[in-house]
């Protein structure tokens, strides 16, 4: 067997090769990926979230905060953490998509007033050291204590309450504009997350 | 050519990044910190020895019309092969090295031992030339990562090395600190070697 026929079988089989190992690879790794992200979650609830005795990553609730160009609703997912059966506080995820470079997603954790109790950046692509500071708890932790009201929503260069970076102004003012945005939205919406049944799990 | 003599070539004579000038894209790029450049280089090294290993068997198999984009094909399945893996287990580097995972595939190196070496020797010369051209890789790697992390950063590995009156020379960090630190690496080995001789 030569020419065409022997190049097209060799290909084949190759790629079939290929196939049959990613696949198995796939079915392996399946099992840590989804713990690893799962766990990611979790850590970054601990951090923004007061003291709570549930599984937050269990008890949610989704809202729609909006729709994608291509008329696709948004949603929002909300952690809600518990003491006992109070609410002790409330954790979503925003994202600011106006970074030096690509989208910041962010976990914010508030108390049942409504008042910043931490900051998590989960993913970004900033500059790294320089924008990559956001990461750092000196500037995660300003956000603590804030409330919607009695702030100003803005970086100290622009008039407000919140310290930029030296030499990255950028991606803190679209940190802080994210946050602000989340909390508006969280007001907005309180009685619907704090009242609702929670989502299926 | 000996199997010592066939290793240590990788590390200094034909050393990848700094003699051949290969696979600058990955190297120039995450070398922000001398983790971040040994992480990269081993997971390259790991797709080095992987590819090396399958092209050589399959030498007598793959029609050399079509040898190109059959060692795509293997390299490319190592390279997922890394990325779960590392998703799974090593989730802090997954994150940190992030899109340059997949870009391993285009990475000349691998395509350019599997051409000129594996596809042309037997097992055990191949797996050692991945080896050793993995090891050359990845301390190359290290090492402009070590450089670009002391002087960007003030820190070695994470941890804090000029204390705190330092003032991070942040250039070094950015891409252009890259160029300027191989640059200057270059004219360090080219100066050894001119030395030696």
């Amino acid at each position: 067997m030569n020419g065409l026929p022997r190049l097209v079988l060799a290909l084949t089989l190759i790629t079939v090769g290929a196939g049959l190992l990613l696949s198995l690879v796939e079915s392996l790794t399946r099992a840590p990926i989804a713990e690893q992200r799962r766990l990611e979650t979790l850590r970054a609830l601990q951090t923004v979230l007061p003291a709570f005795d549930n599984s937050p990553d269990a008890d949610t609730v989704e809202l729609v905060f909006g729709t994608d160009k291509k008329g696709r609703e948004l949603k929002r997912t909300f952690f809600r953490g518990r003491q006992g059966t109070e609410i002790s506080g409330v954790a979503f995820s925003v994202t600011a998509p106006d970074g030096y470079s690509g989208n910041i997603n962010m976990m914010v954790g508030v108390d049942a007033g409504g008042t910043v109790v931490g900051l998590e950046i989960l993913s970004h692509a900033e500059t790294p050291g320089l924008g990559d500071k956001i990461t750092r708890d000196e500037f995660k932790g300003q956000f603590k204590g804030k409330a919607l009201e009695g702030s100003d929503w803005r970086v100290k260069k622009d008039g407000g309450d919140f310290d930029q970076i030296t030499g990255a102004t950028i991606s803190p003012r679209a940190v802080v504009k994210a946050v602000h945005k989340g909390l508006q939205f969280y007001r907005d919406h309180q009685q619907d997350v704090l009242t609702a049944e929670r989502a299926s799990p | 050519m000996s199997l010592l003599e066939n290793f240590k070539k990788g590390l200094w004579r034909e050393n990848a990044v700094f003699r051949l000038l290969l696979g600058l894209c990955p190297t120039l790029a995450v070398t922000t910190s001398a983790e971040n450049g040994l992480g990269m280089g081993l997971a390259t090294t790991f797709v080095l020895v992987g590819s090396n290993i399958v092209v050589s068997l399959m030498r007598q198999v793959i029609p050399p019309k079509v040898r190109i984009p059959a060692f795509i094909v293997i390299i490319a399945s190592f390279v997922t092969v890394v990325q779960l893996c590392m998703e799974a287990y090593f989730y802090d580097l997954y994150k940190a090295l992030g899109i340059f995972i997949p870009l391993i595939v285009v990475n000349c190196v691998i395509l350019g031992r599997a051409e000129a070496f594996a596809s042309k020797n037997s097992l055990l010369p191949s797996t050692v030339d991945g080896l050793g051209m993995g090891t050359g890789f990845t301390l190359a790697l290290f090492v402009l990562g070590a450089v670009r992390e002391l002087f960007g950063s003030g820190t070695l590995l994470g941890y804090a090395v000029f204390g705190a009156g330092y003032q991070p020379l942040i250039l070094m960090i950015l891409p252009p600190g890259a160029f300027i630190a191989m640059g200057l690496l270059l004219a360090a080995m080219n100066f050894i070697d001119n030395r030696r001789r």
